[in-house]
């Protein structure tokens, strides 16, 4: 399927180009790309498979994309990232998107190809460092370490805005519908792995959503709500204790958010839960004490997260900021002692995470900025693995520096 | 006498608050926009790239200038945020693949000459900036 929308964009972007045959200028073709070098520091806890507590500049990113405007309401193009956290994240180019865009006008249009999934407040562009003051989004939302999994799909996006009445604003939307790929590779699995098991495949399957955003009658004031669902499947194991496949019940995810910003001044807030259920069908045991074939395995979880954020441009290169950040799994057992030790025999226990961070943005010029952030953490849940780390700390102060530059 | 100075003096007060309030830019198109005035939402819209068209499906292209008062003003009087804010937004839609980055050009001079010679091209100069060739469109 993921095959077939590229292929439908790449079809589009020859027939354009040959029935317009236009100059190169007339194509509006633009090049543009940013590149941003971390550095991390951590008081205790090595953070996401870098050696933190050293400081480590194992952090960079580079994005290059190229598009074409053939005709007014027509726009191809295609961006590539590379990606390196640490010695389990990235380490790659991957294609961060590649699409046809055609606008029949303000109320309508539809983007197919790879394409951005557009759900909560920055799921879409949670990876473009220079658009925002943060140097990591709130990690209870925007975890960092998928970059290549929840951020796109193979499908497509109708978009819009509808004017209201003069006294209601203006309601933008967005929905999406297509296939999530989430390759074996990918961050979203290296704490799994942690635990001991294994997703050799992936996780793929149907994705659909969308997003509302009301732009209030207050200039600056927006509402938004967003819902995401997901059925994804893949084999799944336990090296040497049995194999299964994961019959994942659907993801539901609602998303609850808002901002406000006048002038100089802004302020944002979401909210979402992630009720899952993960079920897994054993299709083999390899060990007396592994579930008998054609058992039913769950792991049930309910993931509440939000946060809260403002900043303030304090003069015209100069923006600073400040965020809370909570994260808590109300199904994750207390205590110590694991659900399982067949089923997951290093299992970690990191019921939830909370983030104080404080921010600021220095921009040299148009292309230039460092951001600074400085983080009070509270729990391991994002990023701290045991294979990190001999022991771990429930508390962690989080230093980032990271010069970016982008045309 | 004394009246008559107090009262000439709070004209000049007001006529001085009023000039202040208006943006000393001008909002210029070319002539094949068919709309003879022009909102601040829409001027918003139309320049952060939320909408393409103007009431009525008037399709626009929004040219800006790179840097200068006039830019400034015009930022500061419709748009409620500084060059550096402004970019960010516009490079969310190019690198999530919203949007196509608008033609930024150095002078008003080049403003004038790219919109009177590019249909549905709409731009801001500096309000004492000479505009030949093209349609000023007065703020609703």
């Amino acid at each position: 399927m993921r095959r077939l929308y590229l292929l439908a964009v790449t079809a589009l972007l020859a027939a354009a180009g040959a029935a317009c045959a236009q100059s190169l200028d007339e194509l509006n073709i633009q090049i543009h790309g940013y590149a941003t070098q971390g550095f991390v520091y951590t008081n205790h806890n090595n953070w996401n498979s870098m050696n933190t507590t050293d400081g480590s500049p194992a952090w960079t990113e580079a994005v290059f994309n190229v598009t074409a405007q053939p005709e007014s309401k027509l726009r191809v193009g295609a961006q590539v990232r590379y990606f390196l956290m640490g010695d389990s994240f990235g380490n790659a180019i991957t294609l961060d998107w590649a699409s046809a865009d055609y606008k029949v006008n303000d109320k309508f249009g539809i983007r197919f190809g790879k394409v951005k999934t557009p759900n909560g407040m920055y799921n879409d562009i949670q990876d473009i460092d220079p658009a925002f003051l943060w140097s990591l989004l709130p990690q209870s939302l925007y975890p960092i370490t998928s970059r290549t999994s929840i951020l796109a799909h193979y499908g497509a996006v109708a978009y819009g805005s509808l004017p209201l009445s003069r006294k209601a604003g203006k309601l933008e939307y967005q929905l999406y519908f297509g296939e999530r790929v989430l390759p074996a590779n990918d961050g979203f699995f290296v704490p799994i792995m942690e635990s001991g098991a294994d997703m050799p495949n992936g996780l793929t399957g149907p994705t659909s959503g969308g997003t509302l955003r009301w732009h209030l009658p207050v200039t600056g004031m927006m509402l938004g709500v967003a819902w995401d669902r997901e059925d994804l499947t893949g084999p799944f194991q336990v090296p040497g204790v049995f194999q299964g496949n994961n019959v994942n019940s659907p993801f539901k995810i609602p998303f609850f958010f808002g901002k406000y910003e006048h002038n100089k001044f802004m302020f944002g807030s979401e909210y979402s839960r992630v009720p899952a259920d993960h079920q897994t069908i054993v299709t083999q045991d390899l060990i007396p004490e592994a579930p008998p074939v054609g058992a039913l395995l769950h792991n049930v979880i309910d993931h509440r997260e939000w946060y809260a954020m403002t900043s303030y441009r304090l003069v015209d290169k100069l923006n600073v900021g400040a965020y809370y950040s909570s994260y808590f799994d109300v199904k994750a057992p207390l205590g110590l002692t694991q659900p399982n030790p067949a089923f997951y025999p290093n299992f970690s226990l990191n019921r939830y995470q909370k983030d104080w961070a404080i921010s600021a943005r220095y921009d040299f010029n148009p292309y230039l900025y460092l951001k600074g952030e400085q983080h009070i953490m509270k729990g391991t849940n994002f990023g701290f693995l045991d294979e990190d780390n001999t022991a771990l700390f429930n508390n962690t102060d989080m230093t980032i520096l990271k010069l970016g530059v982008s045309f | 006498m004394k009246k008559h100075l107090i009262t000439f003096a709070v004209l000049l007060g007001a006529l001085l608050v009023v000039g202040k309030s208006q943006a000393q830019v001008l909002v210029v198109a070319n002539p094949s926009v068919k709309a003879t005035e022009i909102s601040k939402g829409d001027i918003r819209d139309v320049f952060t790239g939320a909408a393409t068209t103007l009431p009525g499906g008037i399709s626009v292209v929004p040219i800006l200038l790179k840097a200068g008062t006039a830019q400034e003003e015009f930022l500061k009087a419709y748009i409620g945020k500084n060059e550096t804010a402004y970019q960010a937004g516009w490079r969310s839609l190019v690198f999530s693949g919203q949007a196509s980055m608008p033609k930024s050009l150095d002078s008003d001079a080049a403003v004038v000459e790219f919109v009177a010679h590019n249909s549905n091209a709409i731009g801001y100069i500096g309000s004492g900036s000479p505009h030949e060739g093209v349609k000023v469109l007065a703020i609703k």
